[in-house]
């Protein structure tokens, strides 16, 4: 009983409905690039803090630590890059809740478009951005001398688990980033849970010489499982123990990824759908 | 002529503690334009919401074109246009850039979307900063391209809300123009405002609706005659001047003194002509006065008379608050 009358030529658009949900996630993911050029400190968001870490933990406080077999340039930049990852939580969820609370997600919500591309799209424009952002911190360590030690087969591996974390940790992102109040909100509570669990684990120092309680959160905390999956696969001769995803980094990580996607991809759907944006 | 575009029955939406719309029924036939009156916070925003299948309604239903918003939303998005009260685009873009996105998802390939984005852009003569990025815009030109954006296939119901909140009086002129040639040509609106003037000037039908329920409809006639009438009010300069006014028009006029303010004012339903002949009368006499001036009925007069409180009287911004 749909009250069809007097409005003339309105074209009604009937494509399948998978293919619909791909073109509009593509689309929608071209709108969220396109701000990277234009609001071009979103991408400094991503790269900043990686680069003071480095520049940091190099030239500062590295001269202090001695890692035995292995150059303490090559010993950090597996651990600044798995913290990169691990900080694509909070951009990803400081640019989810900026967006979220402008007036155009309300127009995509409202109009004739699968929901679940408007989110995709959302996911698929941070994930680039942590991509990016990515690719400029590992070749700001390549120019300041890190030679990671690569066959082609790890580097392989290490590219899957990359993208494999980036997605999870984005959609982690992306579901905080639509819980939190407001986007300053986001990188408060971000960094007041991401910062410590980068320390607290195999980033810049081995676990090994850690104090009995830090160590023990440091050997299941799950950051440290990505540094040593990084390391395993880029520092022949580092090799770190002492609990079950220590010591077969790779695979923990894959499924610690597995793991957080199982959780936050329902639930960011979920929260899609009953979100209140402005 | 005679469908239903818009149905509600019962419909209630709280936030907390707070209910923003409780048990309204209304119904915007197809092809009329109604306008939802109410002041800040009466629930103009969360109901249109929940029309636009963006709310989730805590009781009672609506139905657009036929389809219910809870249970039919897709076919409910492809029937209706909501233009919000914050520009909904994409701030980032430039205003061309959105229009052409917003053809895209619409199902347009890249060259018609472009070419619908230059119709609309001449349309709406968005043509002088179609290239600014739309965070770069004043107030109106953002509504512009915003109420562009929701013509990108004309909808069955198009729901506008509050278009002209916060323009200045030339871009409100233009929007009002806009939604004219709209209705010409024959789209369903509602329009939610909190100016009974632009309800006045629009609508066919007015629902005047406080703390989420509805106080009274009708034709904008119909609630302008509950109201009163549009009259002059002439304002003494002094306590002496008003006597020997009062003196002198009550045998000509039907004067309603309020010595208080020094007013007297006298129902005009001709307007501008009882007001020229009043002002003249009044200038003939020499009798020193402050001002002469035609009053419209306001919302407030409307709320006076229909609720017995202003509209000011609300708890203010509630709803933007809860929503």
């Amino acid at each position: 009983m749909t009250a069809t009358t007097t409005i003339a030529a309105r074209p009604v658009r009937l494509p399948s409905r998978s293919m619909g949900f791909v073109r509009d996630t593509i689309l929608l993911t071209g709108r969220s690039l396109r701000a990277i050029p234009r609001v071009p400190e979103r991408l400094l968001d991503v790269t900043i803090q990686p680069i003071i870490f480095i520049l940091l933990f190099l030239y500062v406080f590295g001269s202090a630590i001695h890692v035995p077999g292995v150059s303490y340039k090559n010993y950090m930049f597996p651990g600044i890059i798995a913290q990169s990852l691990a900080f694509g939580v909070i951009g990803a969820g400081v640019a989810t809740s900026n967006d979220m609370t402008e007036g155009v997600i309300d127009r995509f919500r409202s109009m004739p478009i699968g929901r679940l591309s408007i989110i995709s799209g959302q996911v698929m424009g941070q994930f680039c951005e942590q991509v990016l952002g990515m690719v400029i911190v590992v070749v700001f360590g390549l120019l300041l001398g890190w030679s990671p030690q690569l066959s082609f087969a790890h580097g392989v591996e290490l590219v899957g688990l990359m993208v494999l974390g980036m997605l999870a940790f984005t959609w982690a992102g992306v579901l905080f980033g639509m819980l939190v109040r407001s986007p300053d909100a986001m990188q408060g509570v971000g960094f007041i849970v991401i910062l410590p669990l980068t320390f607290l684990a195999g980033t810049f120092v081995p676990i090994a010489g850690m104090d009995a309680v830090p160590r023990a959160i440091a050997q299941w905390d799950p950051i440290s499982t990505l540094v040593a999956a990084a390391r395993a696969l880029t520092t022949p001769g580092v090799h770190s123990g002492g609990s079950w995803p220590l010591a077969h980094p790779e695979l923990a990580m894959a499924l610690w990824c597995v793991l957080l996607m199982a959780i936050c991809v329902p639930l960011a759907l979920r929260r899609f759908n009953r979100t209140l944006a402005a | 002529m005679t469908e239903i575009a818009i149905q509600t029955e019962g419909l209630t939406k709280r936030f907390g503690d707070f209910t923003a719309v409780e048990d309204l029924s209304l119904e915007v036939r197809d092809g009329t334009v109604v306008s939802l009156l109410g002041p800040n916070g009466a629930g103009k925003t969360t109901t249109v919401r929940m029309l636009a299948t963006l709310l989730r309604p805590d009781a009672g239903h609506a139905r657009v074109g036929g389809c219910d918003v809870v249970t039919d939303g897709p076919r409910v998005r492809e029937l209706i246009s909501l233009t919000g009260q914050f520009a909904a685009l994409d701030k980032n873009l430039t205003a061309r850039e959105n229009l052409i996105l917003m053809a895209r998802l619409r199902g347009r390939n890249l060259r018609a979307g472009r070419r619908l984005a230059d119709q609309l852009i001449d349309r709406f003569d968005i043509g002088e900063f179609r290239d600014r990025l739309v965070k770069n815009l004043s107030g109106g030109e953002k509504r512009r391209v915003d109420l562009a954006a929701g013509l990108i296939d004309v909808p069955q119901v198009l729901v506008l809300d509050e278009p002209t909140t916060g323009l200045d009086p030339r871009s409100r002129q233009v929007v009002w123009s806009t939604i004219r040639q709209l209705v010409q040509d024959g789209v369903t609106l509602l329009l939610t405002t909190q100016y009974l003037e632009e309800a006045d000037a629009l609508a066919d039908r007015v629902i005047l609706i406080d703390r989420g329920t509805e106080v009274a409809s009708g034709t904008p006639a119909q609630l302008k005659g509950q109201v009163g009438e549009q009259r002059v009010d002439v304002i003494a300069a002094d306590s002496a001047a008003f006597t020997a006014l009062c003196d002198l028009l009550w045998e000509r006029f039907e004067v309603t003194p309020a010595p208080e303010q020094r007013t007297i004012s006298i129902p005009a339903p001709d307007e501008a002509a009882d007001l020229a002949r009043i002002a003249a009368f009044v200038d003939e006499s020499q009798i020193s006065v402050d001002e002469v001036a035609l009053r419209r009925p306001t919302l407030d007069d409307a709320f006076l008379a229909l609720t017995g409180h202003t509209a000011h009287e609300q708890t203010p911004e509630t709803e933007e608050a809860a929503v």
